[in-house]
């Protein structure tokens, strides 16, 4: 074989690789020279990375003070998810239970706000019925900050504000606008693949989605540490009714909507069907059997529950939105969602008047109103009962501030 | 809606800065990222939010992580002998059957990709093995860096992990089932095309001197030698086959664990120089996506992102087709994974009443497309770095044909998606083994004439 035929290999991949770093630092011509200024810069370059740290980091470490809940006239006890769950002692992911007993006894409902600390309706609602509700008869269960965690950091590469505020009749009133997922200080690194206690295969970010986590592992991650305490609660408390509060994008499927395990169905195509007489058209979803993690599913199968989720609209949260800021959060209205409507890609109406916080609350505490006069109508002996809700059109009339005024609950209220 | 949006402007002037800052003023690719969301911020009349700044760059603090302990990995393992050794072996036992080996290193070099999800990952670890060999056979580093950069695309979006689907499904709850055989059919027949397309032509007309082939240094160090690698497949696939057992310890310690025992198991190398060195290579693409996490949060927050992703979205179904093909890879540009998400979602949505599984699928690997899109081009990037070309562009440029078919067929598919799903869709596991079995046949023979092509006209040459 002659020395031409043949094919020289290029390919010693020996200890050296000069080639490469050619890329990176062009050679100084006077090397010492060249050495200092590289200092030189190394140094500038460290101040002012340490400086950007030093200053965002105020901003960052100031999400972790929980703005104050003025427990209502109908608060009777307040505890920490972690006097169930011991695991969750001293963890972000430790959350407060607001419980609001009746006069007589009766069912037990469980309403979940703040899964997702992005949708802000889901808190707000289940801030605004601790802050008024009075339970007559039976038992009710409200955790407002579900995923705590994710109350205190924002989603990367969102540009979400870390704050809106509420004009109430007594003054402003800040809320946190969060995470869809627990932050990362508090549970990481995510795995590639997340593959949670109900076997579902999700990509590895979701392994801090409380909402795909169930039904949880007091073993296991913190999310799923968190979503096996309110799986616990469930148990313990003998809820009879869980409501999982949430909030969707205009252009998602499943919005302005109740999903219903089938074991709550008939439950919640009955409150859908009262509610389209009331004016509010809601649609209704089975919960499907093959997408696992989800509360509505694990909920359902694992307990004895009437499990249901109940979404409003969010265009805060959606991909078509313009500029984030707590406008958008709290007017819902948005140019991109007007145009998106107008080409059939959304599942909601949308106009100028946009979907404000007051609607999307609204929505919220009457469907649960709803569901609770029909699971009451339904279960005689196990009625569930309850005064003080406003109604979408008192929110609508009044506004949502004035059932959050801070002002009153300061001096007529404090939790026992 | 006034006439021109304030978003418009926004835009205009961070993809305006980035130019002038890149091209005019001559700055750093990362640098020029950062000024140009500093100056998108400030025509917004955002101000000059640091935090958003910082929260953007730790949007990527994981890629970041894993780019850098992969390439230290790959630097170590490349130093103790364990790339060359390998290379030799497979060489040596295929020299004559240039067909079949380029295809079945095809599919090693995607394997890392299919287990991580990641074409970086890929490109690094089973991608660097398998350079060496193609190079070998006679393929320039140029095709060589294509066709790892390729597979490690490919590779990300075959089963059974394709996280980019995995994002689209979560943001339709779509669960990820009844993904694998579509994924298969749209990537094998293309990764076979690819790798036959960009190396037979030259593998063919080899003739590979056992001499000049790197060395072996399997009778040194023996077995002992492909420990790090050994560990590294048994630390992720371990993950993967027992994730309700195995503890997930995230894919920078796995490469981190995998680099520290490797001084120990062949070549002496100094360690800390062979890191150091890695690091070095690797900062500027880790500058580039720290820029890029910065340019994304400002897009997002100012309303950018949705401007272009509503106008992307609402176009008529032929238009659509083209939008998905040049944005969702421009997209990508700034993440793969993005692309997937941002756009990804809106696109299954808008084409909801096609199959969503294939439709997903085929937008998925669009979006993975953007890993060969500068200014990232992360793959082709360190396609380049693996092959020793310091000029990623010239590698992109025989990416340039293997990524507009892909293009194009992914677009035929998701035109074609109720076809693909009737045909594929099926849960007859007849059906399935049936279709399988038919496409491993052709693929061998094809291979095999190829194979027999390519040994006669070595026997011609060598008679003559």
């Amino acid at each position: 074989m002659s020395a031409k035929g043949k094919t020289r290999i290029g390919t010693r991949t020996g200890l050296k690789d000069n080639a490469n770093e050619k890329m990176t630092s062009p050679p100084p011509t006077e090397k010492n020279d060249g050495k200092g200024r590289s200092w030189i810069a190394a140094g500038v370059l460290i101040a002012v990375v340490a400086a950007a740290v030093a200053i965002s980091a105020r901003e960052f470490v100031a999400m972790w003070e929980d703005p104050p809940i003025y427990p209502g006239p109908g608060i009777t006890e307040q505890f920490m998810l972690s006097s169930i769950a011991p695991e969750l002692a001293g963890s972000a992911a430790d959350t407060e239970v607001y419980v609001l007993d009746g006069d007589s006894p009766g069912g037990t409902l469980l309403i979940l706000g703040g899964t997702h600390p992005n949708e802000p309706a889901s808190s707000l609602t289940a801030i605004t019925i601790i802050e008024n509700a009075v339970v007559n008869e039976g038992r009710l269960l409200v955790i407002p900050r579900a995923n705590h965690s994710a109350f205190t950091c924002t989603d990367p590469q969102e540009g979400a504000p870390q704050t809106y505020v509420i004009e109430t009749p007594g003054g402003d009133r800040l809320f946190r606008y969060g995470s869809r997922a627990t932050n990362p200080i508090d549970q990481w690194p995510d795995p590639v693949i997340y593959v949670g206690s109900s076997g579902q295969a999700l990509a590895g970010a979701e392994v801090r989605n409380l909402n795909r986590s169930y039904p949880g592992d007091s073993g296991g991650y913190l999310t799923e540490k968190l979503a096996a305490a309110i799986l616990d609660l469930i148990r313990t408390e003998n809820v009879d009714l869980a409501i999982d509060l949430h909030e969707a994008s205009p252009e998602y499927p499943v919005i302005n909507a109740i999903v219903a395990h089938e074991n709550a169905l008939p439950l919640a195509v009955e409150a859908a069907l009262f509610l389209e007489f009331e004016g509010i058209q809601i649609g209704v979803e089975a919960s499907p059997i093959n997408l696992r993690g989800l509360s509505h599913r694990e909920w359902g199968d694992a307990t004895d529950t009437l499990a249901l989720l109940i979404e409003s609209t969010n265009p805060a949260q959606g991909r078509l939105r313009g500029a984030i800021n707590s406008e958008l959060i709290l007017e819902g209205a948005d140019p991109y969602y007007i145009r998106a409507a107008g080409q059939g890609l959304l599942y909601v109406p949308f106009s100028d008047a946009g979907h404000p916080i007051e609607e999307r609350v609204g929505r919220h505490l009457d469907t649960i109103a709803m569901l609770t006069e029909i699971y009451s109508s339904q279960h005689g002996d196990q009625p569930i009962r309850i005064s003080g809700l406003p109604t979408l059109s008192d929110l609508s009339v009044r506004g949502l501030g004035t059932y959050l005024d801070p002002s009153i609950r300061e001096t007529d209220h404090s939790p026992p | 809606m006034s006439a021109v949006p304030i978003e418009l402007w926004v835009f205009v002037a961070m993809v305006g800065g980035f130019a002038l800052a890149t091209f005019a003023a001559k700055l750093p690719v990362s640098v020029s990222l950062a000024a140009a969301a500093i100056l998108g911020a400030l025509v917004a009349g955002s101000g000059f939010p640091l935090r958003q700044f910082v929260e953007g760059t730790m949007g990527y603090l994981d890629t970041l992580l894993i780019i850098a302990t992969a390439m230290i990995f790959m630097r170590m393992i490349q130093a103790s002998g364990l790339l060359d050794t390998i290379a030799h072996h497979i060489v040596v036992a295929f020299r004559n059957r240039p067909a079949t080996l380029l295809v079945l290193m095809m599919l090693f070099a995607m394997s890392a990709g299919m287990i991580t999800g990641s074409s970086t990952a890929a490109v690094l670890t089973t991608g660097a093995i398998a350079a060496p060999v193609f190079m070998s056979i006679g393929i320039t580093r140029e095709r060589t860096g294509a066709i790892i950069a390729m597979a490690g695309i490919l590779g990300m979006i075959a089963p059974p992990v394709n996280i980019p689907v995995m994002i689209i499904g979560g943001g339709v709850d779509m669960p990820y089932i009844g993904f694998g055989l579509p994924l298969l059919a749209l990537t094998m027949p293309l990764a076979i095309v690819i790798v036959l397309a960009l190396g037979f032509g030259s593998a063919r007309r080899a003739t590979i001197d056992i001499d000049a082939l790197p060395p072996s240094y399997h009778s040194r160090y023996g077995w002992k030698l492909y420990l790090p690698l050994i560990l590294l497949v048994l630390l992720i696939g371990a993950e993967r086959a027992f994730p309700l057992f195995f503890p997930s310890l995230g894919m920078p310690l796995v490469f981190t664990i995998c680099a520290l025992i490797t001084p120990f198991t062949g070549r002496r190398l100094r360690p800390l120089v062979v890191s150091r060195d890695a690091v070095k290579a690797a900062l500027p693409v880790m500058g580039i996506l720290a820029g890029v996490g910065m340019f994304l949060q400002i897009m997002a927050l100012t309303g950018a992102r949705g401007f272009i992703v509503s106008l992307l979205t609402g176009l008529p179904t032929g238009w659509l087709y083209l939008s998905i093909a040049v944005s969702m890879p421009l997209f990508g540009a700034v993440s793969a994974y993005g692309s997937a998400s941002i756009l990804g979602v809106p696109f299954v949505l808008s084409l909801l009443g096609t199959s969503e599984i294939i439709v997903a699928s085929s937008l998925s690997l669009v979006a993975a497309m953007g890993d060969l899109m500068p200014p990232t081009a992360l793959a082709g990037l360190f396609a380049a770095k693996v092959v020793g070309q310091p000029n990623y562009v010239r590698v992109l440029k025989h990416c340039l044909a293997p990524a507009a078919l892909t293009i194009a067929v992914s677009i035929g598919y998701i035109a074609t998606a109720n076809f693909w799903d009737r045909l594929l869709g099926t849960e007859s596991t007849g059906l399935w083994i049936g279709v399988i079995a038919g496409f491993i046949a052709a693929v061998v023979a094809v291979v095999l004439v190829l194979d027999r092509w390519a040994h006669r006209g070595r026997n011609q040459e060598v008679a003559s």
